[in-house]
């Protein structure tokens, strides 16, 4: 079981994602890359608030919504650690991940008004160009 | 944490401002609950300094009342005006004295001076012995702005005022200036308003934002909530519903194209964006500030 520290993040301005939802994606990433293990503790709201320069309120919101999520427990004496029950996930939870990607490639499609076909020939090719 | 349902810590009621003919600011209401961190965001000359110096008493409004503290702020108490911190947009420190001198000179009229506080921020902002002894016009824009900033957090206030406080820092400066709010003004529970156009900082430390525009507060919410559901909605300008579509922000025609801002995408935008040539996209808080205050 690991210590983490608040490198674990990085944060971008600027965004049309905002600070509290880019922490959420940046854990549900690393858990789901088993970079962060069940049980593992996570730095405590005060460290990261005051390593990225963050009001505590949107890391705190962040951590809530892990924690409501499963993806966090709150353990106590420990502070945040990485729920038991989480763990890298099957497949399907993995894909997931990608919703945000495909979501923003889907809008493109819309608006060059291209139909469902072209677009999945696409995405297989460039699925096995990358292999 | 969330103290919204207590009473204000500042309220304003229908403040109307006027220079001359102009009207500043046109019954504006106001409202800021203790330990909330609000960003004041406007064009230049939307008055936010003009506001700032009404919230604080420094100008009689033509109508209209403000309370701090619970308190009118026309007739403070020496209690509640213990209790407030400012950093004016153009630091006003005793320009004559040494930056020793001055903070001896404002040590005496504060109860709560926290003389620990200000040797720790005056070390680690880099004043080192000769440079507190220099007069205080002799140091640079960024070091007199540096001075006005520790002024401020000095008596540990309730309610910090700033207005403009990091125009002069350079990007190291500023990141110091917000660690030093994140880690011993935001977490005693102060009360912060700011204004500045830097809007990476707000992001980063103003839970809340304000936009001023026409002499009131136009949009106030949550930075998170503002930035996540705000959408430009572009459209063939035939498409475009006569009605204005809920939480409508601006519309605007260019030929044939038209774009409307939404504070939230409704169920219409919803319907729009499946129909050709329609395109729904979120906004960062660069967008949202251009098109709110347009």
């Amino acid at each position: 079981m690991t210590t983490h520290t608040a490198s674990l993040f990085s944060i971008a301005t600027g965004s049309a994602d905002p600070i509290y939802r880019q922490l959420v994606e940046q854990v549900r990433r690393l858990v789901a890359a088993g970079q962060l293990a069940p049980g593992d503790e996570m730095p405590s709201v005060r460290e990261i608030a005051h390593a990225l320069a963050l009001n505590p309120m949107t890391v705190s919101k962040a951590y809530g919504l892990l924690e409501m999520e499963g993806v966090l427990a709150r353990r106590r004496g420990l502070g945040m650690v990485v729920a038991e029950s989480s763990g890298p996930g099957q497949p399907a939870e993995r894909a997931q991940l990608l919703r945000p990607t495909l979501e923003r490639a889907a809008r493109e499609a819309r608006q060059l008004e291209l139909d469902p076909d072209t677009v999945l020939n696409l995405f297989a090719t460039i699925l096995k160009e990358a292999k | 944490m969330n103290a919204r349902s207590s009473s204000p810590l500042v309220q304003m009621s229908s403040v109307t401002k006027h220079f001359g003919s102009q009207r500043v600011l046109d019954s504006l209401d106001w409202r800021i609950a203790p330990g909330q961190v609000v960003g004041l965001l406007g064009r230049n000359g939307a008055g936010k300094s003009t506001l700032l110096e009404c919230l604080l008493g420094l100008r009689e409004v033509e109508f209209g009342t403000v309370k701090l503290f619970g308190e009118d702020c026309a007739s403070l108490s020496e209690a509640a005006r213990a209790r407030i911190g400012y950093v004016p947009q153009k630091a006003e420190l005793f320009e004559w004295l040494t930056p020793n001198q001055m903070f001896d000179y404002f040590k005496a009229m504060y109860p709560r001076w926290n003389t620990a506080k200000v040797e720790g921020l005056l070390s680690r902002w880099g004043f080192d012995a000769a440079m507190r002894a220099k007069q205080i016009k002799k140091l640079s824009g960024g070091e007199q702005q540096r001075l006005s900033i520790i002024r401020a957090l000095a008596h540990d206030p309730d309610l910090l005022i700033l207005d403009e406080p990091v125009s002069a820092l350079d990007p190291v400066g500023r990141r110091d200036f917000l660690r030093e709010l994140v880690e011993h003004v935001i977490e005693r529970g102060t009360t912060v308003v700011f204004s500045t156009h830097i809007l990476s900082d707000l992001e980063r430390v103003a839970f809340d934002l304000a936009f001023l525009k026409d002499g009131r507060i136009a949009l106030q919410g949550q930075t998170d909530v503002l930035v996540e559901s705000a959408r430009r909605v572009t459209m063939p300008a035939s498409s475009l519903p006569l009605k204005p579509l809920y939480g409508e922000v601006r519309r605007h025609r260019d030929g044939g194209v038209a774009s409307v801002i939404v504070q939230e995408a409704g169920l219409e935008v919803e319907r729009l964006a499946s129909e050709p040539g329609v395109r729904v996209e979120p906004l960062s808080l660069e967008d949202l500030f251009i098109e709110v205050t347009k």
